[in-house]
């Protein structure tokens, strides 16, 4: 029994534009154009430049017939709630996009596209990727228009602000004072304790080798003064030039980090967050709360013995192509300040909640790891002494000096390790050397994980995985007793859904609000009925029947503007006994698209 | 099955109906056992070509055979055995690997779309692949693979009806 996707795009499944066949052989032509040149004009020498138009051609036609196909079978249909696309020559693709998941429609026209009025449809979701999660390319301009309408008028009213940039049109207040400032003496210390002084010291020794060849006087004088008084000692030469390039990469990091972070502020005020700095290039930028996912605190180890850390605020890709990542930072805070950084991005997150440990037999299991890597970096060692390779095989016997090492560092890491879950928050921490805490807040959260690679189920210890939509990133907690993963997972999917419904239920609340607050305006209505929307809100939380709720906010928001009028948005949160409010939510749903629709010709 | 036998999730929610764990089709076996087997044959004659190439007679690489017959023969079998989901209430769970394994819980409020596809010997044996996407970074794509086309298609719609409406990110 075929689905109803499926008979949805057999029957009314609409092709593309035709003359998207023409565009396919602009593009295969374009990518023979050059053998076709370098053959046709007798540029190349020899049989192979004359064969190649030949090939050129013989490639042409199969991708000729391959467009064809491709053009053929590809469907796409816009049924009342769904976007349909069937694509594949030999692998098949069939996607369904639920219209209240658009995030961005945006109709593109290259100059060629003008002259022949057609167009290039591109729907983007909140999915993971950089590119758009439907591409028509290309249907008629008339056509790629009226799906925009169709698409956008779909979108949610309360659309998350970022994407619409309707944040910026809030009234500009007076300026709160910021959560974080750096004095020159913080962006100094951030410089000297970065971890780019070691990579730029090796850099340096690098450029020694062409040292000779540097028209550099600095170089030389330095290199003299050197050779002059330590000639005789080539150690002592060479430990010199450590210490030198180790201080100058030092120094240049120093330097650095001034003229990077100079008057380094971010300042949280409006539901966005605004990052000012820099010395030469003043970067300024503001991102929206609501986009961060999560906020990373690291620790290097320089950092760590003086009290110090960094945080790194992740984000997610707002507009189309923007990838997201570490979008706003601190270089630098003291350790006992993270917490009311913390709280000034998420405002009830407790960041000093101590961690519990991971699994002791997480120990063991680091301790073996390390061991066998050492044992791989030691068995080359021995080679050498077998083939009486020199220094190395001299070395061989003195590097059972380092077998307590994998023991310290696994103690090291196992120590690194924790976790906790402050109300509304997880926390994950790792990390040997540079110590990395996430903070995640539950309602961020995207997909779960439970992993176990064999040696850990060998120890019963799994890895729990929380993704969220901030780019390339995610947080982990390795190595609990499977038993607490488990319910580490149970407890985060619960959490997860409660924090949907808190936000249904928020946003039943404000909708409801704000249509009486609209209807308000047209007619005296007693203001009793939002206070009736407000207290029903809470009770459909905390039975948690988030789905029926959401169904019919959904039924309600999405609907066209000219159908009859007898939404059932109010049935589970609000009494629906008033017209008024049906009527408001039409008049939200309208403005809705109407806000929307500027934002997306960009 | 091993990782969705989840006491926890019985003791903490016992109002909850527990929704049966499916299986894949089995001639996902067999589907996987081609796509390996034809996957080692390229292998086997790389190295052919290559102990040619360096004056060694090609024969050598069929000493890879055996290994490859027990791979073929071997570690399908036990892929589909370890592959196990389940639609619950709430959120679609997906456990998978015999070696190496993985239990994601994908809940149903952070589905943004879902795709059916089918590669060429997919569709010849009738299986497909359905794959779920959330707004996630590393983790967002989920795969059921090796279902009859017809319950990949209903799985599919399944999901999309499911999905919620939160904003998601």
């Amino acid at each position: 029994m075929p689905s109803e996707a499926a008979v949805a795009l057999d029957e009314g499944g609409r092709r593309l534009h035709p003359l998207t066949l023409g565009f396919s052989a602009i593009t295969i032509a374009r990518q023979m154009v050059w053998p076709a040149l370098v053959g046709g004009f007798g540029l190349g020498d020899g049989q192979i430049a004359r064969m190649l138009p030949i090939f050129a051609a013989a490639l042409a036609v199969p991708a000729l017939i391959g467009a064809t196909l491709t053009y053929t079978l590809y469907r796409w249909r816009l049924t009342g709630d769904e976007l349909l696309l069937r694509s594949g020559v030999l692998s098949r693709r069939n996607r369904v996009i639920p219209l209240a998941r658009v995030q961005n429609v945006e109709v593109r026209q290259n100059v060629l596209h003008r002259v022949l009025g057609v167009a290039e449809l591109r729907v983007e979701t909140a999915g993971a990727g950089t590119e758009a999660e439907a591409v028509l390319s290309v249907l008629g301009l008339a056509e790629a228009q009226a799906a925009r309408v169709r698409l956008l008028a779909h979108r949610r009213a309360s659309a998350p602000a970022a994407v619409d940039g309707e944040a910026a049109d809030t009234v500009e207040r007076p300026a709160a004072p910021p959560l974080a400032r750096l004095s020159t003496g913080d962006v100094l210390r951030a410089g000297a304790t970065a971890n780019e002084a070691g990579v730029i010291a090796a850099a340096l020794a690098g450029l020694l080798q062409f040292a000779d060849d540097l028209p550099l006087p600095f170089f030389e004088q330095v290199g003299d003064a050197v050779m002059g008084r330590a000639a005789e000692s080539w150690l002592a030469f060479g430990i010199g030039l450590v210490i030198l390039f180790l201080v100058l990469g030092w120094l240049i990091s120093i330097a650095g980090a001034v003229v990077r972070y100079h008057g380094f502020t971010l300042a949280v005020e409006g539901g966005e967050m605004r990052k000012r700095y820099g010395l030469l290039t003043v970067h300024e930028a503001s991102v929206p709360l609501e986009r961060v996912q999560a906020i990373r605190v690291e620790e290097s180890l320089p950092r760590r013995l003086l009290g110090l850390a960094s945080l790194s605020i992740e984000t997610a890709g707002g507009t189309p192509g923007q990838r997201g990542g570490a979008e706003a930072f601190v270089p630098i805070a003291r350790r006992a300040e993270v917490g009311r950084l913390v709280r000034g991005i998420f405002g009830d997150a407790d960041a000093d909640t101590p961690l519990q440990p991971v699994h002791p037999a997480a120990r063991r299991r680091l301790a073996f790891g390390y061991l066998v890597r050492l044992l791989i970096v030691w068995a080359p060692f021995w080679v050498a002494r077998w083939l009486d390779v020199q220094p190395a095989g001299m070395l061989a016997p003195w590097m059972a000096l380092l077998l307590p090492l994998p023991w310290l560092a696994a103690g090291w890491a196992y120590r690194a390790r924790g976790w906790a879950l402050p109300p509304g928050y997880v926390m994950a921490r790792s990390g040997v050397l540079t110590r990395v805490t996430w903070i995640v807040p539950d309602r961020k959260l995207q997909t779960l994980h439970l992993r176990a690679t064999p040696f850990q189920r060998r120890r019963g210890l799994a890895t729990v995985v929380v993704d969220t939509a901030a780019g390339g990133r995610q947080a982990a907690i390795i190595d609990l007793g499977e038993p607490t993963a488990r319910r580490l997972l149970h407890e985060l999917t619960a959490r997860i859904r409660a924090a949907t419904q808190l936000r249904a239920a928020e946003r039943i609340a404000r909708e409801a609000e704000e249509a009486v607050a609209r209807a308000d305006a047209e007619q005296a209505v007693p203001m009793d009925a939002v206070s009736a929307a407000e207290g029903d809100a809470e009770p459909a939380l905390a039975s948690g029947s988030s789905s029926s709720v959401e169904v019919d906010v959904e039924a309600a928001v999405a609907m066209d503007p000219p159908s009859p009028v007898d939404v059932d948005l109010p049935a589970v949160a609000v009494d629906a006994s008033s017209p008024v409010q049906a009527e408001g939510a039409q008049a939200g749903s309208a403005a809705g698209s109407v806000t929307a629709g500027p934002a997306s010709t960009g | 099955m091993t990782l969705l036998d989840d006491d926890v999730q019985a003791d903490l929610a016992p109002a909850e109906p527990q929704a049966p764990d499916e299986r894949l089709d089995p001639r996902v076996e067999l589907l996987w056992q081609v796509n390996a087997a034809l996957g080692w044959i390229v292998w086997i004659s790389l190295a052919a070509v290559a102990l040619f190439v360096f004056d060694r007679s090609p024969a050598w690489a069929s000493l890879m055979a055996p290994v490859a017959a027990t791979y073929v023969m071997q570690v399908p079998t036990r892929r589909y055995r370890h592959f196990v989901f389940r639609v619950g209430p709430a959120d679609v769970r997906v456990a998978h690997g015999w070696l190496w394994r993985t239990e994601s819980v994908v809940l149903h409020s952070r589905i943004q779309h879902v795709d059916t596809r089918q590669g060429p010997v997919e569709r010849m044996m009738g299986l497909a692949t359905v794959v779920i996407f959330t707004a996630g970074s590393v983790g967002a794509m989920v795969a059921i693979p090796g279902l009859a086309t017809a319950r990949a298609e209903a799985l599919r719609d399944e999901l999309v009806r499911l999905s919620g409406t939160d904003d998601a990110v």
